[in-house]
């Protein structure tokens, strides 16, 4: 745990600026596990339109500023995530839909479910529910367009400042060389 | 045929078979020794099962055994075929059906993958769905998964921050 460094992070002077426009125009990618993209279809089209806020859905990591991790993740899914998250142009933020993310949610026993998100890449918003409901969602995307109007939406300043610690919890989990019972309970 | 007169016909043609049991109208199961396996299953091959939809396992623990399951399927009688064998748990080992069914090469990786049985026969034993598994297959019965998960990802605890 020391290795991850208590600096508190904010955007200010300059960066206050650019915030005010980047909050305006946020495209989204969203990674579909898990159940949870069932309600990202009706967030997008008419019935609640997603686009009256200024978003859009984006196809490529390249081009996106927000990630939405819509649900629980497997292993091998923690692993795309990471390249996808790694692929996105700074600044770029990350929203966790439902429980699962949180705390492993009903997947909280299983072998192949994560059950932190936050420990292996940095979470601006998490919204609680199983799943959230669409007018949930769009909560979540206001308040992010506060964080980021105010500053504190400073997730990937902050696994660059941690990379370190992060990178450790990334490899704790994918590059494992013994059994895992063998181990220690965390 | 109907499910009656099925039953009959394999009770004549496959010698040896006692235990064939109507579960419902559509289904039915068979239960064989692991040495005839090949047998019965080509038997029902050419008797017009001509699917093989599944192939899985079950863990029974405190008898000490694994029942391998093959789940077959007809179209021409509309009937669904369990044909299920046990085999020793400590040593799990059975033959490969693999050159019956070619799909069965997938079939038995996966098992081999989830329950550590070995079939002989088939060398393909890459993982399937696992990432990085170094422990005992996770659906023997005696594995722990919310050890396993607390050990790996962490119990639940509240942000420090
Ligand atoms: S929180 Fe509920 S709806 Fe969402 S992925 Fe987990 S189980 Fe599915």
């Amino acid at each position: 745990m020391e290795l991850y460094s208590t600096k508190k992070l904010k955007d200010e002077g300059f960066e206050q600026i650019l915030n005010f426009f980047r909050k305006k125009s946020l495209w989204m990618l969203h990674y579909c596990t898990g159940c949870g993209a069932v309600e990202l279809p009706p967030t997008m089209t008419s019935r609640w339109d997603m686009e009256r806020f200024g978003m859009g859905p984006m196809a490529t990591p390249r081009q996106a500023d927000l990630l939405l991790i819509t649900g629980y993740l497997s292993l091998k899914s923690l692993k795309r995530v990471i390249y996808t998250y790694e692929q996105m142009q700074n600044p770029k933020w990350v929203i966790a839909l439902g429980s699962c993310p949180i705390n492993g949610g009903i997947y909280y026993d299983s072998y192949s479910v994560i059950n932190r998100l936050a420990l292996y890449i940095p979470v601006d918003l998490s919204i609680e529910g199983c799943m959230p409901r669409p007018e949930a969602i769009i909560e979540g995307f206001i308040k992010l367009m506060k964080q980021i109007e105010n500053g504190e939406a400073v997730g990937y300043k902050k696994y660059q400042e941690n990379y370190k610690w992060y990178k450790q919890n990334q490899d704790s989990v994918l590059k494992r060389e013994f059994p895992v019972l063998s181990g220690e309970e965390k | 045929m109907n499910q009656k007169e099925l039953i009959e016909y394999i009770k004549n043609n496959f010698k040896g078979i006692e235990n064939i049991k109507s579960i419902d109208e559509k289904q039915f199961s068979i239960t064989v020794q692991k040495e005839r396996i090949i047998n019965i299953l080509s038997f029902l091959k050419l008797s017009n099962f001509k699917e093989l939809a599944l192939i899985t396992a079950v863990d029974w623990i405190k008898e000490e055994k694994i029942e391998v399951v093959y789940i077959l399927f007809s179209y021409e009688y509309e009937q669904q075929l369990i044909v299920k064998t046990y085999i020793d748990r400590q040593e799990p080992s059975i033959e490969s059906i693999k050159n019956l069914w070619e799909i069965a090469t997938m079939y038995e990786r996966d098992v081999h993958e989830f329950f550590g049985i070995d079939f002989i026969g088939n060398d393909d034993k890459r993982p399937l769905i696992l990432h990085n598994w170094k422990d005992i297959p996770p659906l023997r019965k005696d594995f722990d998964s919310l050890k396993y998960s607390n050990t790996i990802f962490g119990k639940f605890k509240k942000d420090k921050e």
